[in-house]
């Protein structure tokens, strides 16, 4: 060891004082650059997280407080469902044994006839609604049944069950249970007392008809002094050529060319030409020669062409008729009524009768042989219904209109209906009651609220998450030294930061979204594909922010950490980055603040966003000065908040000294 | 090249023949020139010599922060060319920098803990165990949660100091530890390096603190334009150097 004479014998050295020269100057700027802002900002950030997450909380709670009562419809719009009407929107969601109890959801901007929003929605509520279980039968009694599914117990109302399997299941069998679980009722509260809501399900339209159709009329007075004509019309008759036939529907083309579609439940009756064929009974048993003469009758001003191809149509034709050889005479011999040609027949003046018709006498012929029993007439086949082309007749059923009278002229009468459909509702039948009220939207019903400022939030949150991954990915590798993740990163960075964010949402929307669809089973909804164009097209900044952070840590930090023996990665997790993170929070900051409001943009793709609900107000109301102002305030709103929030974080994850 | 001092077992480090250029925009800088030197268990080394002259290039390559264009060295008879786990060579060569190097956003005692957990395995309590220990072993045994940019450039650098020593290194690298100090600072840290040179350290150390390689180094370094010019115990060195270039690089900071 080295000789130590003239170095003084080494003592632990003592802590000294911090010696930085800055210290004196520290409380002097305190006093000269300290504002209330500032105090404030300190004391802000000086508080727990918890505190401030509470006070988020509350000044969102009071937000919506302030919003409900200023402009009360347009905030509505766009913070709640897009399709309310100016009535408060009560949804009940209700158990029912039947189905057809609900008369429907009127939806405002729908084009289609009430009956149609009708139709569908039944059918969406059977369909959706009709739920299956399969289990144990534990417990039975008068009214419902209760089995033990795999998943828990399920007690179910006897009145709700459309099969059960067994159905004659005792305690203790294994069943399987189709029943109605849920039926969803739309519309105003009109009444309410402790054990019931009546709910007017809106459902409004003017109808006008000719006044020929009235077979009755009277005038009602509402229990509320209003003036209700309530009509009896005939329903309308159509003539045209058949199309289709089915059970639930009828398809016909009119003279005019003109299609019509109608439902087998609104026709009273069908009319169908059909062919009967009546034989003389000893000509049923002739051979017919090359020389002999059958006889034929038709009533006259029947159609007899169109009868005689009909007849060809018959997959067996009777015997005597059977003069395909073409050497036998045909007679056609035309009678003025029913009778003299049936007698005819009977007589055996005729070797047989044919009737087409398709009037409500179209099975006359057969009847008269049913009520001559001893005449010697036969039917060789039953009456036949036309097969093809022919001409029919439908008249629907008579149906009852009530409302007010809105214009009556010679021929039509225009009447305003108001549906006379009020639903009550049990209280005990209530499952849920979803109420739907101005601004509630805001804090106690996000569950319907999938449009405005809800997307908005969301899209804007999955996106910018989104965007720090594939930022944090490419800025690590702009920084390395591999040229080619180098410069594919930079590619990336480029390319992305040289195309418009619309141009880059249009793509996603239109390019790489139905290529997913069509090569592989991706199915993006419209969301996500605004979340992968916002995320992709803002992923290029921040991947040049995180770059930037990442440089301006000086290199003796990865120095220092590499030769502590940390690798790269571990160097860059533990020490660059964390450091970095800090200095990039502002420049990240500013960034989500603006992809909240570049998130606008996505109304491009159709989705119901902030903006694209503040349009769609205007263009309904033309009240553009407010749907404008409420949009921006809205935006203004989230963006002061946001950008309050980011000065916040900053400052408690300042270092100290 | 045979060491002055009696040990004659392995050098630790064996540093044979190595040339260093940089390049850079205004041309190639040679800044190793064939430099050999061998450093035994135990040993402490002092390198001297005028600004530019490779002293520091030759300590990094020790630890490989900088890469080698031919010579070989090998470290704990791991030769650091083509090493595969450059890693763990590291991890038993600690270095103590000229600007500290102390990660701003972690206190003392993360600073020290850190690599420790991350490449020793170690658990958090053995960890921060072994921080204190050499917390007080350096002189601050208060300072443990005090972020570097609230200790004082001797404090900080008694921190590094104490980080590079929890990794239980085998040879310590000094590059420069006191030059960024103010002069009043200058002594905690050459106190602390004294101590660790008498407990046997293998150390290698670039300073101009004359005063510490007299006390402490068994050898030092003169070195000038990539070069080794002279070497021999600090006191002839200093008193007596052979060469013309130490003579006048003496001349100068004495």
């Amino acid at each position: 060891m080295p000789d130590e004479r003239d170095y003084p014998e080494v003592q632990p050295a003592q802590p000294m004082p911090p010696q930085h020269s800055g210290e004196i100057y520290d409380d002097l700027q305190f006093e000269v650059k300290e504002g209330l802002g500032d105090r404030l900002m300190n004391w802000i950030a000086g508080l727990p997280w918890w505190a401030i997450i509470l006070a988020v909380v509350a000044v969102a709670a009071l937000y919506s407080m302030f919003t409900s009562a200023a402009y009360r419809d347009v905030l509505r719009a766009l913070t709640d469902n897009p399709q309310v009407t100016t009535e408060d929107l009560f949804e009940v969601v209700q158990i029912v044994g039947e189905p057809t109890m609900i008369v429907g959801r009127y939806v405002g901007e729908s084009q289609d006839s009430v009956s149609t929003v009708i139709t569908s929605l039944l059918d969406d509520v059977i369909d959706s609604e009709l739920v299956q279980r399969a289990g144990f039968l534990v417990r039975e009694d008068p009214a419902t049944i209760t089995i033990q599914t795999e998943s828990g117990r399920v007690t179910i109302p006897r009145q709700r069950i459309t099969t059960m399997d067994p159905p004659d299941a005792g305690l203790g069998d294994n069943v399987s249970v189709e029943y109605i679980e849920r039926v969803t009722v739309t519309g105003t509260l009109t009444a309410r007392d402790d054990k019931t809501l009546t709910i007017r399900t809106v459902n409004e339209q003017i109808e006008t008809f000719d006044t020929d159709r009235i077979l009755s009329e009277e005038t009602i007075t509402t229990p509320e002094g209003e003036e209700i004509v309530r009509i009896e019309r005939e329903g309308l008759s159509y003539q045209g050529r058949l199309t289709t036939l089915s059970q639930t529907g009828i398809s016909l083309v009119q003279e005019d060319e003109t299609p019509i579609e109608l439902r087998r439940a609104d026709v009273d009756f069908l009319a169908i030409p059909t062919l009967t064929v009546a034989l003389n009974a000893a000509a049923a048993e002739r051979t017919i020669g090359p020389d002999d003469e059958v006889r034929i009758g038709f009533i006259q001003g029947t159609d007899i062409t169109r009868a005689l191809q009909e007849l060809d149509a018959l997959d067996d034709i009777p015997v005597p008729l059977r003069y395909g050889d073409g050497t036998a005479r045909v007679a056609l011999i035309s009678y003025a009524d029913l009778d003299a040609l049936m007698e005819a027949v009977a007589a055996g003046e005729l070797d047989a009768a044919l009737y087409l018709s398709g009037a409500e006498d179209r099975l006359a012929m057969a009847e008269w042989v049913e009520n001559h029993p001893d005449a010697a007439v036969v039917l060789p086949t039953p009456p036949r219904e036309c097969q093809r082309n022919c001409t029919v007749t439908v008249k629907l059923r008579d149906d009852v209109v009530e409302g007010r009278v809105l214009e009556r002229t010679e021929d039509t009468i225009s009447i305003q209906t108001v549906a006379p459909e009020f639903v009550v509702i049990d209280r005990d039948q209530i499952l849920e009651n979803r109420r739907t009220e101005p601004g509630a939207c805001a804090l106690n019903n996000l569950r319907g609220c999938n449009a405005g400022i809800f997307l908005t939030l969301r899209v804007t949150f999955i996106a910018y998450g989104l965007a720090l991954l594939i930022g944090l990915f490419f800025g690590l590798m702009r920084v390395q030294k591999n040229p080619i993740l180098y410069a594919f990163s930079t590619l990336y960075v480029e390319v992305v930061r040289g195309i418009p964010l619309l141009v880059i949402l249009l793509y996603a929307g239109f390019v790489v979204s139905p290529w997913l669809r069509d090569n592989t089973p991706l199915q993006l909804s419209d969301e996500w594909e605004a979340v992968l164009g916002l995320s992709f097209g803002y992923g290029a900044f921040i991947a040049e922010i995180f770059r930037a952070g990442i440089q301006s840590i000086s290199r003796g930090q990865m120095e220092a950490a590499r030769s502590l023996g940390m690798s790269y990665p571990q160097a860059m997790r533990y020490v660059v980055l964390p450091q970095a993170v800090r200095v990039v929070l502002p420049p990240l900051g500013n960034d989500f603040i603006a992809m909240l409001k570049d998130s606008a943009l996505i109304s491009v793709l159709a989705l119901p966003d902030l903006l694209q609900l503040g349009r769609l107000y205007i263009s309904r109301t033309f009240r553009a000065f407010e749907g404008y102002n409420t949009v921006a305030l809205l935006y203004l709103l989230m963006t002061l908040f946001l950008s309050l929030l980011v000065r916040v974080i900053e400052r408690r994850t300042r270092l100290p000294g | 090249m045979i060491p002055q001092t009696s040990t004659q077992s392995t050098p630790i480090i064996q540093i044979q023949n190595v040339h260093k250029r940089f390049h850079t925009l205004r041309g190639t800088v040679h800044a190793l020139r064939g430099v050999s030197l061998d450093v035994q268990p135990g040993e402490v080394v002092v390198i001297i010599g005028p600004s530019g002259s490779g002293k520091s290039t030759l300590l990094r390559c020790i630890n490989r922060l900088e890469t080698t264009d031919s010579g070989r060295i090998i470290v704990d008879n791991i030769p650091l060319t083509g090493a595969k786990n450059i890693n763990k060579v590291r991890a038993e060569v600690g270095m103590v920098f000229q600007s500290f190097n102390l990660f701003p956003d972690k206190t003392a005692l993360e600073n020290i803990t850190l690599a420790q957990r991350v490449v020793r395995k170690r658990r958090k309590a053995e960890a921060e165990a072994r921080a204190h220990d050499l917390l007080a072993k350096v002189g601050i045994p208060d300072k443990a949660d005090a972020y570097p940019g609230q200790l004082s450039g001797g404090q900080q650098q008694r921190v590094a100091i104490a980080r590079a020593l929890a990794m239980d290194p085998k040879i310590m690298l000094f590059d420069e530890p006191t030059s960024a100090l103010d002069p009043e600072m200058i002594k905690e840290v050459l106190d602390v390096m004294l101590a660790l040179a008498r407990e046997g350290m293998t150390m290698v150390v670039v300073s101009h603190e004359m005063g510490f390689a007299r006390a402490a180094a068994d050898r030092a370094v003169f070195m000038d334009e990539g070069l080794i010019i002279e070497e021999g115990e600090p006191d002839v060195l200093f008193s007596n150097p052979t060469h013309e270039r130490t003579k006048l690089f003496l001349s100068k900071i004495l």
